[in-house]
């Protein structure tokens, strides 16, 4: 049986890591299914109360100043929000008069290369690589590729967002706005 | 119907009407009218280009539009500042590529010709062997912009050598527009300019500024979250949604009472008085207005300039928040401006005051601000309408308060003191003609000084 010869050679450790990358993978998934299927309510959740969501600005730096390519937590940023901020970026989409919003954005969250960097065990640090590709109104495209960072704490009910940094790949924005959640 | 030729003063003169407050479309999309723009205001006008405190250490440089032309603004080794083309003298390439960082000299990367931090040349590869030492160094340096100067730290540049300068070009009113903020305290650049594109003209983006017609139903949805107080006073005047119910517009509270000033070579402020808006915030922001009556700011600000809560606005495109930022718009092409945030904090304010504006600095303009989200969508659709042939015909309209603009000449302010109003506005335009025309500084400076009405 190949279960058996999987259980046989494959160390239990290493079953365990696959099992792990099986159920981050499948949250980020998951993720992704409500921000495109506009359900903002249920994908805020997914953030703990202390969470932070920050999105620093990137800057078109020589290669000896990369240290200060982007900008840093006290500094200026496109995103820097806590948990209430987050919610009310919800609330304002959901008031129907939020306009750059009303028509909505179609979006498709492409989430990848998807690797567990740390697992402190009530936590773990991951990082994906993220493609938004976003259609709005009757001819506009927008495409946002970059890559994340996030700190996952495991409860009760599953994983929750305590951390997540976006590194956007644009320096100048191409986009009209970042009326979209990362 | 008489057309006239495109960049004839008399085409010109036809797109602007203050006497009925219409405006012709094409000045919004127009390709030839941009070119003009770019000659007669990018081309001659003081613009912003950065802070200092954005260059603090020799190397140091912060790459700035003017007009369609980058340059580079570069902390020297005696610590001064020159502002110099990011163009190679032997065949344009630019000689840096990065927005801004720390260099030691900038090359070529084209043929390796090496300018110092004060763009003198001191490098140029095969001297001897291609040129026979017959090229003269010195002949070729980065070219200067004209004029550079820099008020409380501002830093500003011209590329006309004639303009007149700076402190005169700003007159009274651009500097309280600058007071305003570089009286706040020990002024500090935040890291970190925010940037991004619009697909629209850069005049929306300047004459919204002035706009307080448009939060309230522009900004509902962020007034519905609590972003912006507002009056419990609701006046639809007949606003329906498209589904026929009454839309709940809470009426800005800053609709009573409004302070405008027009200052010489287009510059204002328009918005709510201090009073009104004292009225209007939460006692726990009261700060962002009331230090302009502390000893220091009111001296440099006088009687009149003091009272300003609004948004002061140099022409043509740099606007200066309540909230200590600059909102630079920078026009690609008819149809594309880049919006640049510059965001300040005073180095003197505790840890919680600094934490607590650059909150607020993040979420209430950029891409992700809770208000400029939907700003961006007006201008972009509006400037759309100005391209059909048909769409193009209808006029743009400043009617608001016209003919009841009575100017108060006090303190060397020229101020309006009405309701809500579209006076700033209208001066905006009636500069933006007297500018795009290329008339002299002379005559330019008299079609924008203000008189008794507008």
């Amino acid at each position: 049986m190949a279960t058996a010869h999987l259980e046989t050679t494959i160390a239990p450790e290493k079953i365990a890591a696959m099992y792990l990358q099986y159920e981050v993978e499948q949250f980020y998934t998951h993720e992704a299914a409500l921000l495109d299927h506009q359900r903002f309510e249920e994908w805020v959740d997914l953030f703990t109360d202390d969470t932070a969501y920050f999105m620093p600005i990137r800057r078109t730096v020589p290669r000896r100043n990369l240290s200060r390519e982007f900008t840093r937590p006290g500094e200026m940023a496109f995103f820097d929000d806590d948990k209430a901020t987050l919610v009310g970026r919800v609330q304002k989409l959901g008031t129907g008069t939020a306009w750059a919003e009303d028509p909505p954005s179609r979006t498709r969250h492409l989430v990848t290369n998807v690797r567990i960097i740390e697992d402190l065990g009530t936590e773990l640090t991951v990082e994906t690589c993220f493609h938004l590709y976003r259609t709005r109104l009757k001819s506009e495209i927008d495409e946002w590729i970059g890559r994340r960072e996030d700190v996952l704490r495991r409860t009760e009910e599953g994983f929750r967002i305590a951390r997540r940094d976006i590194y956007l790949d644009q320096t100048v924005l191409l986009s009209q706005n970042l009326s979209n959640f990362f | 119907m008489t057309i006239e030729a495109p960049g004839t003063t008399a085409y010109l003169d036809s797109l602007v009407n203050v006497a009925t407050g219409e405006l012709d479309r094409r000045i919004f999309s127009d390709e030839e009218i941009f070119e003009l723009e770019m000659q007669h205001i990018f081309g001659r006008a003081w613009l912003f280009l950065c802070h200092e405190t954005q260059i603090p250490k020799k190397g140091d440089f912060f790459e700035a539009p003017m007009g369609k032309d980058n340059v580079l603004v570069v902390r020297q080794r005696d610590r001064s500042i020159k502002a110099l083309l990011n163009t190679c003298t032997h065949r344009g390439n630019a000689v840096c590529r990065a927005e801004e960082g720390n260099v030691r000299n900038f090359m070529c990367t084209y043929h390796g010709w090496t300018f110092g931090l004060d763009g003198e040349l001191v490098g140029v590869p095969g001297m001897s062997d291609f040129y026979r030492d017959e090229l003269d160094r010195t002949k070729h340096p980065l070219r200067k912009v004209a004029q550079l100067d820099n008020y409380k730290g501002f830093i500003f540049a011209t590329m006309d050598p004639q303009a007149p300068p700076l402190l005169e070009f700003l007159g009274r009113t651009g500097r309280i527009a600058i007071d305003l903020l570089a009286e706040r305290g020990d002024i500090e650049a935040r890291p970190g300019v925010q940037k991004f594109t619009l697909n629209c003209n850069w005049k929306f983006t300047a004459d919204n500024a002035f706009d307080y017609y448009h939060p309230q139903i522009t900004h509902i949805s962020a007034q519905a979250v609590g972003m912006i107080p507002s009056a419990d006073v609701n006046d639809t005047g007949g606003a329906k949604t498209d589904e026929g119910k009454a839309l709940g517009v809470q009426r800005l509270p800053t609709d009573l009472d409004t302070l405008v000033a027009l200052g010489e070579y287009g510059h204002a402020i328009s918005g709510p008085s201090l009073d009104s808006m004292l009225r209007t915030l939460p006692p726990e922001m009261h700060e962002l207005v009331t230090w302009r009556q502390n000893p220091g700011p009111l001296a440099a600000l006088g009687p009149v300039g003091s009272r300003f809560a609004g948004h002061p606005h140099l022409f043509p495109t740099a606007w200066f928040t309540m909230d200590a930022q600059i909102s630079l718009r920078v026009p690609r092409s008819a149809g594309v401006t880049e919006v640049w945030w510059f965001s300040f904090k005073d180095r003197n304010e505790s840890p919680e005051e600094q934490k607590a504006q650059l909150g607020r600095q993040i979420h209430s303009f950029g891409p992700a601000g809770f208000l400029e989200q939907e700003d961006g969508e007006n201008w972009s659709q509006s400037t759309a309408q100005t391209r059909g042939g048909a769409s193009r015909d209808i006029p743009q309209l400043l009617k608001m308060g016209l003919g009841r603009g009575k100017i108060i000449h006090e303190d060397g302010v020229a101020r309006i003191e009405a309701p809500v109003n579209e006076h700033a506005q209208l001066w905006t335009y009636l500069s933006w003609l007297a500018w795009v025309k290329g008339t002299s500084w002379d005559e330019l400076r008299s079609a924008t000084t203000p008189g008794d009405y507008i």
